[in-house]
């Protein structure tokens, strides 16, 4: 009966341990009423056999593996060693940032976390630190670390490099261009160089930041081969934004073939199939790195925008990782949520909430895209003003943006409630124009 | 180029490397606690530690094939158990609850699989009301390692997420209002009678002719009888409080043994035997044979009736307290509800008592329809069928 049905909801709440289709209600109960809720949790089982294989870890196949190993012994054996401990952790840090496996960032920062306490903090311990934090978009501590090792050391290439490519992420490009130039005085152009056309790239100078990478690549020849794949996708980003697709996508691959599987690589070559309208290549590339979840996510696009019956599915499992990650208060992936929840949950406002969160964070081309889109779909251009000032400041030439804030101009200087007419005649930018909606 | 600068050169670039290059979360650990409903000093729990994560710290890949198997974890049951049980305590009151696990099994999370390590907590007492937990899993080995707590106590589920930096929490595991929880029950009773008609037509049928004395019983199914007005009210009032004492006396007991556990009747035949009920009762009105006792005829089916209300409560497997205190706040609601509708009624039927219309009209004719109605109900409820064109008719 009605009643019963109704208060069978509540009761089995309160009845604890109830099972089968109670516990259901149990568990829809708890999530409505209280969080967290278990979003990353199943139902445990025993496996069939003692043979079953559940999960796979790094293997010492892999030299990357046996060196950190055998760096791992040695410090269990000298642990008071700090140049030994800043090599073990930046061994698990590269092999984190190679792998994409968040957790080796957190083992690198528990070996050299000894002489984190001291003051001050040793210069390379710092060093490190600074990339971890770098690494988990925490840009403005990254930042305190690093301005702390130039204030002893000035000269400190790595520091000044990676304090470029921090500001550089948030917009801070006077701050970049500084700590380029400083680097260019201090030494050897290459990195500088390199470091200079990514900044040109966003500020309104991509093509000569084109001419000066071309000019650079055969002095990459001698570079180790992530260097070259690093070079490969900046040139690729350069070309992305010039229009130039054919360059662009030629570039992509040769970075991927020097490194392939590269998790940064594959987001970013495949945002670009995906605007390309080459869905089913974009998931030719994906498809096999599920366990990454910024794969995953363009993997989820593609299936989408090819009506493929996986899509349900999949998109399911995409947003119970997003509820695992914000389960544990994690904020790294903002951007991936807010296009998450523009372009496949059609939430524009939610999305839009996640762009304005995400820019206090970073601010490259791709968060300025997001937070434009999610600002015209939500008909909220206004919210969209930090992008449009950005854009003013750093003459940005990409035209998949260039036109989103060209639109949400257009509609500022018009009336109220022309803007929202207008908004809402336009809506899903992106959208619309890579097939990722529906 | 000097070596040295080349070398330096290259360290830098490497770092330069973009920064989003994260695949998936960092090390997060699940633990799910339950008040036990039968035993106030146990809490249950589960703890999910990921494979790879307890690869790290204490080497499950015993062949070192990157490949970790369900005998791999067996094998090292009793040494993760050792490692990660000595990072969590549970206490409150100065009182601490020692865990025991209790086997071992693998869960599928978003990241990988996890071991599964169920567990028993037992305090000496009760398990006191605010919980203090101490979570130091992976200390010293991953400082971005986060224990996600989740405790589901009584009604109420609360949680938090702790990890090296911030490892202690103090979590108030709210015991339930018990008066709040009696009101609650008390709402779901009276909404119970009201959307449950055939509780309602029973009581109705009994009390269609209280406001009226039968002098002569009616002999063809067309024969009104006769039947002559009550003199006062209060006689119909008594009347109706007897029909009601006995109802409620009656489906108390039975409501009380089936929620308990006592008595379990299949659904269909006590469905049925209420249908039968409100036919029975409908049809005393015009072939009457409990001319003056509709109490008895009441309190006789009352038993079916409580062991029908008793499906509004399914499932409730609650701590003594608890129960006592929603099983009274459900009957109380029943009464509310039948009394809700019963007093206006015979108020009504009071004032109109002495009028044709109430005599034909009411209960000849009403009780007719009401016979019908529960006829219909008494052949789909026993047959397990819906009658097309009649879903109307059939109580939700």
């Amino acid at each position: 009966m009605f009643a019963a049905a109704q208060s069978e909801v509540r009761l089995v709440a309160i009845a604890d341990g109830a099972s089968g289709g109670v516990t259901v209600w149990l568990w829809l109960a708890a999530c409505l009423w209280a969080m967290p809720c278990l979003a990353d949790q199943g139902t445990p089982y025993i496996p069939s056999g003692g043979d079953v294989v559940l999960q796979t870890v790094p293997s010492i196949a892999d030299p990357r593996v046996r060196a950190f190993q055998a760096l791992r012994a040695q410090q269990t054996a000298r642990p008071r060693d700090m140049a030994l401990a800043v090599r073990l952790s930046a061994a698990y840090l590269d092999y984190g940032r190679d792998t994409g496996d968040a957790r080796y960032l957190g083992r690198s920062a528990a070996v050299i976390a000894p002489w984190m306490i001291l003051h001050p903090v040793p210069i390379p311990v710092l060093l490190v630190h600074a990339t971890i934090l770098q690494s988990k978009h925490y840009f403005s501590a990254a930042r305190a670390d690093l301005i702390d090792i130039l204030e002893r050391q000035p000269n400190d290439a790595q520091a000044l490099l990676t304090l470029a490519t921090v500001a550089q992420v948030q917009g801070d490009f006077e701050t970049t261009r500084q700590a380029c130039r400083y680097l260019l005085s201090a030494g050897d152009p290459f990195s500088p160089l390199v470091c200079l056309s990514s900044l040109n790239s966003i500020t309104g100078h991509a093509a000569a930041s084109a001419r000066v990478l071309r000019a650079l690549w055969p002095r990459a020849y001698s570079q180790p081969l992530p260097i070259q794949s690093w070079m490969q996708g900046i040139m690729a980003d350069t070309a992305k934004y010039l229009g130039d697709d054919a360059a662009a996508d030629q570039h992509f691959q040769e970075a991927l073939q020097l490194a392939p599987g590269d998790n940064f690589l594959l987001a970013d070559y495949g945002d670009f199939l995906l605007d390309q309208h080459r869905p089913r290549a974009a998931l030719e590339l994906v498809k096999d790195y599920s366990q990454s979840d910024t794969s995953f996510l363009r993997q989820v696009y593609a299936e989408v925008a090819l009506h493929s019956p996986r899509a349900q599915s999949d998109i399911e499992q995409m947003a119970r990782r997003l509820a695992a990650l914000d389960q544990r208060g994690s904020r790294t992936y903002r951007r991936e949520e807010a296009g998450f929840a523009l372009y496949v949950e059609h939430d524009p406002l939610r999305a839009l909430k996640l762009a304005e969160e995400n820019w206090t964070v970073q601010r490259a081309p791709e968060d300025m895209r997001v937070f434009l889109e999610a600002a015209l779909a939500a008909h909220e251009p206004r919210a969209a003003q930090p992008v449009l000032d950005q854009l003013a400041r750093s003459h940005f030439e990409y035209r998949a943006v260039v036109k989103l804030a060209d639109r949400a101009r257009h509609i500022l200087v018009q009336s109220p409630s022309a803007a929202r007419a207008a908004a809402a005649a336009a809506p899903g930018a992106r959208a619309a124009a890579t097939g990722r909606g529906r | 180029m000097s070596r040295r600068r080349g070398i330096a050169a290259l360290f830098a670039a490497l770092t330069l490397l973009p920064g989003i290059a994260l695949a998936h979360k960092e090390s997060d650990a699940y633990v799910t606690l339950r008040t036990d409903p039968r035993n106030p000093n146990e809490l249950h729990g589960q703890w999910d530690i990921a494979l790879r994560d307890l690869d790290f710290a204490i080497g499950l890949d015993s062949n070192h094939d990157g490949k970790i198997t369900w005998g791999e974890v067996q094998a090292h049951r009793g040494a993760i158990e050792r490692y990660a049980l000595a990072s969590l305590t549970i206490k409150g009151d100065g009182l601490t609850c020692p865990i025991t696990p209790e086997g071992q099994m693998i869960d599928d999370h978003t990241d990988g699989a996890y071991d599964v390590i169920p567990f028993t907590a037992r305090c000496d007492k009760e398990v006191p009301d605010r919980l203090t937990l101490s979570y130091h899993l992976f200390e010293g080995i991953d400082p971005y390692h986060r224990g996600i707590m989740t405790i589901h106590a009584h009604d109420h589920t609360s949680g938090a997420v702790l990890g090296p930096e911030d490892p202690t929490t103090t979590l108030d595991i709210n015991r339930p209002n018990r008066w709040r929880q009696f009101r609650s029950f008390v709402f779901d009773g009276i909404l119970h009678i009201w959307t449950g008609p055939d509780h309602l037509l029973f009581i109705v049928s009994l009390l269609l002719p209280a406001v009226l004395i039968c002098r002569r019983r009616p002999v063809t199914p067309f024969d009104p009888g006769l039947w002559k007005p009550v003199e006062d009210f209060w006689p119909a009032v008594l009347e109706l409080f007897k029909v009601i004492s006995g109802f409620t006396v009656s489906h108390s007991v039975t409501l009380s043994l089936a929620v308990l556990g006592y008595v379990d009747l299949p659904s269909r035949l006590v469905e049925s035997g209420i249908a039968l009920s409100v036919i029975l009762a409908s049809f005393n009105n015009v072939f009457p044979i409990f001319k003056t006792r509709a109490w008895l005829v009441a309190f006789g089916f009352g038993f079916v009736h409580g062991v029908g209300f008793a499906s509004g409560l399914a499932g409730l497997r609650l701590p003594p307290a608890a129960m006592a205190a929603s099983l009274g706040g459900f009957n109380v609601g029943v009464e509310i509800g039948q009394e809700s509708v019963v007093f206006p009624l015979i108020a009504m039927a009071f004032a109109i008592r002495s009028t044709r219309f109430y005599r034909v009209g009411v209960i000849r004719v009403g009780s007719w329809l009401i016979a019908a109605v529960a006829a219909i109900w008494l052949v789909q409820r026993a047959f397990g069928i819906l009658i097309p064109g009649l879903g109307f008719l059939t109580p939700v």
